[in-house]
């Protein structure tokens, strides 16, 4: 028998499971039916530390800051090879150094204040002034109003690369007046972070409803936006993991999922979603070490070769799935300057084979190191790196692999001490000149141990790309580095993942961009 | 196993030799199903780790095959995420999996045993020293001192090996030394130390046919232990070095391509069969051979 107590105990829990039960299902059917409440909901795995936009430079930060302000220039759509007037249009002098950018009328924050050079000016201030992690996208520039509608970006040395970093959601509009009387100030005193967190002060398409920093993000439509209104009144942005996403959109729970990796999404072949795979903006390389103290081998020019041509480049592409590419050279194919596939290393065993008899290399082992507990989009470096050595074992290279966390890892990386190394690198703004750190001397140069002046050609190649001025220039400056590089540099770029975006039939249309991801306002 | 009944049934005049025999004989407690179970497991996989290279259907390094298909009759066990035969790597798996954990457990009986007896018999400072040497040892718990010794290294199984090694001796080192301390008080022991014999002839002769017993039975739990304790090493990165086949290091591949269930199904099995094995000889053992202990392991298994 049981006591009375128990048996209250056990019809409350019933109870209690019924009502969860009703109410976790009328909240799955009023997301999926669009018709009255329009909203939509998508799945990200979160890297999210504050939805202050000049404080972010993570990407679910990205994805934020991007839905709830503007900024001065943009792209449009996937397009990063031409910015764009956003908040403002721009104007270059000659030698790049000076960038005058005049704002354009009309545009208004959520509030319905008028965005202004003063907002322009505070907010581009308070990301330097704040020393957070985007500060140094506008390290060495001197921001100044210099009339009622205009304001100038001063650097001492010319920077084309400018009007590719400003779109970038961290370089957002802030209202001025808003955030300074929540705090706000354009130095590391600001304290504005904690009310934009509940709020936001921007002039995007959204407005912030709700922030939680670990599981969701729910945006409502901004009625005073100036631009296109978005297709749907409410965005929710929840924090879920690739596997879970998978069953989500299957389910129909959720109608777009940002972090599924290739073979989640080969599994999906016969459900009813819609997959866009594109390349993303990551690149995975290898280096080989040209400091012959680290590494006599690697540093010997015959043996780059035979790596170069022994590695089955189609092969690890497959690995990585559908959406991936081999890059040309080390600049991604979605940026300026990048080149194609063809004209990069080509695998060729019988070349690779010559290139390794006159090395002399006599099947000593070479150590190849990478971080065994990062994965890129989705794809472990640990079976590139598996893959990698079986081709070269076919050739006759010896690789001995050493993983190690990339805790550990990184320090040997970046002091250059790897003999062969597998790394990844996302660009800081889709630029090319983020590149020209793969150059002699430069920050990931002598982590390859490729000390300025080891390689005059392409120090020069490296020079005239930075002076180019027009984009034509840059394109061909760029793409003459890039084949230097892979002559004779230690650089072997492996692979571009994919980026998969999954969505339920519903959805017509999402609009994804290397810099912030995905455009929440672009769902249709 | 009728081997070991049949003489039982012809009745031997002289009883000395017989109990002489019997002991020799497979002892009774392993004749239960549990054990023969158990053996009969152990003996398989033992042989197929010893046979893998020539009953493997392919080279369990190759990447010849399509990625990650599912089990079918080309690849009973399917293939991995870089197209290898899920099955060639569970059988040479097991050379690194089952052969390396059994010599780690020999080793670290060696070295605890000679520690613990050296502890016991000496005492005073030796004891000292040794044991509080186990106790800090024992302070930590053992995944994670394994891992702190195995990421200091750097992963490969050798350092995985040291890295348990230092982690395990300890227990043998305790039992032994409770083991010494008793039998060395005995008459037997006393006598012969009388008679002229060197500490080491003493340790040797009498003391270590009385002890060895109960420590050979805390071995064969232990079995099971050290293979987890490998193969979690291996899951987490720190032992076996890619593109070896180890069962833990093949788990945590699996757990990266999560709905393609057999890359980590299988290893998880064999894992589980082997271990679960040498528990099921590890109790058998201890309840014939040695009850006193019982309750000195007890939850060790498993």
């Amino acid at each position: 028998m049981l006591s009375p107590l128990r048996r209250i105990a056990g019809i409350v829990g019933i109870a209690v499971v019924a009502t969860l039960g009703i109410t976790a299902c009328s909240a799955g059917s009023s997301d999926s039916s669009s018709s009255g409440g329009k909203s939509v909901v998508v799945d990200s795995s979160f890297d999210l530390k504050t939805a202050d936009p000049n404080r972010e430079y993570e990407t679910t930060g990205s994805i934020v800051a991007k839905a709830l302000y503007e900024t001065l220039l943009t792209f449009k759509g996937d397009d990063v090879t031409k910015p764009i007037d956003g908040l403002a249009s721009y104007e270059m002098n000659a030698d790049n150094t000076v960038m005058t950018l005049t704002m354009a009328d009309g545009h208004v924050f959520s509030d319905g204040t008028l965005v202004t050079v003063d907002d322009a000016v505070f907010s581009l201030q308070r990301v330097q002034g704040i020393k957070g992690n985007p500060s140094f996208l506008l390290e060495g520039i001197t921001v100044a109003k210099t009339s009622d509608t205009t304001l100038t970006l001063t650097s001492a040395t010319p920077n084309p690369a400018l009007p590719y970093i400003l779109p970038n959601p961290a370089l957002s509009v802030v209202n001025k007046k808003v955030v300074e009387e929540n705090g706000g100030t354009a130095t590391d005193a600001d304290g504005a972070e904690a009310y934009l967190n509940g709020a936001s002060a921007g002039s995007g398409p959204y407005m912030l409803e709700s922030f939680d920093v670990a599981s969701q993000v729910v945006f409502t439509k901004n009625p005073k936006y100036t631009g296109d209104a978005p297709a749907y009144d409410r965005v929710v942005l929840r924090n879920v993991q690739g596997p879970t996403q998978k069953l989500n959109i299957q389910a129909g729970e959720s109608q777009v999922a940002l972090d599924l990796n290739p073979d989640q999404v080969a599994e999906l072949g016969g459900s009813d979603v819609t997959v866009l795979s594109s390349p993303s903006r990551y690149m995975i390389f290898l280096l080989l070490n040209q400091d012959p103290s680290v590494s006599a081998i690697t540093s010997n020019p015959d043996f780059l070769k035979a790596v170069k041509a022994g590695i089955d480049y189609n092969k690890i592409v497959d690995l990585a799935g559908d959406g991936s590419v081999q890059p040309g050279g080390f600049i991604p194919s979605l940026f300026v300057g990048a080149i194609d596939a063809s004209d990069g290393n080509q695998h060729d065993v019988a070349a690779a084979k010559a290139s390794l008899a006159a090395s002399g290399y006599s099947g000593e082992d070479v150590t190849l190191n990478f971080p065994n507990d990062i994965t890129v989009q989705g794809l472990s470096l640990q079976s590139v790196a598996e893959s990698v050595q079986a081709q070269l074992k076919e050739v006759g290279i010896n690789i001995v692999l050493a993983p190690a966390p990339v805790a550990t890892e990184l320090d040997a990386y970046r002091n250059g001490k790897e003999t062969v190394g597998l790394w990844y690198w996302g660009p800081d703004f889709p630029d090319p000149s983020n590149y020209l750190a793969f150059t002699p001397g430069e920050l990931v140069g002598l982590r390859a141990g490729w000390a300025a002046g080891a390689d005059q050609t392409v120090t020069d190649l490296a020079a005239a790309a930075k002076a180019a001025v027009s984009t034509d220039e840059r394109q061909s400056a760029y793409a003459a580095l890039q084949k230097a590089q892979n002559a004779s540099g230690p650089f072997v770029p492996l692979l571009q993942p994919a980026q998969n975006v999954v969505t339920s039939k519903s959805i017509t249309a999402v609009s994804l961009n290397p810099v912030w991801t995905i455009d929440l306002a672009g769902i249709k | 196993m009728s081997q070991t009944t049949a003489p039982a049934s012809q009745a031997q005049p002289d009883v000395l030799a017989v109990a002489a025999r019997r002991r020799l004989r497979f002892p009774a407690a392993l004749r239960n199903p549990l054990a023969v179970t158990g053996t009969a497991i152990i003996v398989v996989w033992l042989v197929l780790a010893l046979l893998a290279p020539m009953i493997s259907p392919a080279d369990p390094l190759a990447q010849n095959f399509d990625r990650l298909q599912p089990p079918s009759a080309a690849h009973w066990f399917g293939t991995d995420q870089l197209g290898r035969d899920v099955l060639a790597r569970v059988l040479d798996g097991a050379r690194v999996s089952i052969i390396l954990p059994l010599l780690l457990v020999v080793s670290s009986l060696l070295v605890g045993t000679i520690a613990g007896s050296i502890a016991g018999y000496f005492g005073k400072v030796a004891d000292e020293v040794i044991m509080r040497i186990a106790d800090l040892v024992f302070a930590f718990p053992t995944i994670i001192l394994a891992m702190v010794i195995a990421a200091s290294l750097g992963p490969s199984l050798t350092n995985a090996v040291i890295a348990m090694l230092i982690v395990s001796w300890p227990a043998y080192a305790r039992v032994t030394r409770s083991l010494v301390v008793v039998a060395s008080r005995s008459e037997y022991v006393v006598a012969g130390r009388l008679l002229g014999n060197s500490p080491f002839t003493s340790l040797g002769k009498d003391i270590l046919p009385n002890i060895i017993a109960p420590v050979v039975v805390l071995a064969t739990l232990d079995v099971g232990t050290a293979i987890l304790l490998l193969a979690g090493l291996s899951f987490l990165g720190l032992g076996a070095v890619p593109p070896t086949p180890d069962w833990g290091a093949m788990v945590s591949d699996g757990v990266q391509n999560f709905s393609s269930w057999w890359i980590s199904v299988f290893p998880g099995l064999a894992i589980l069969t082997v271990v679960l094995a040498f528990n099921f000889l590890g109790d058998a053992l201890r309840d014939g051979l040695d009850p006193r202990t019982a309750d000195a392991v007890k939850g060790r298994a498993l």
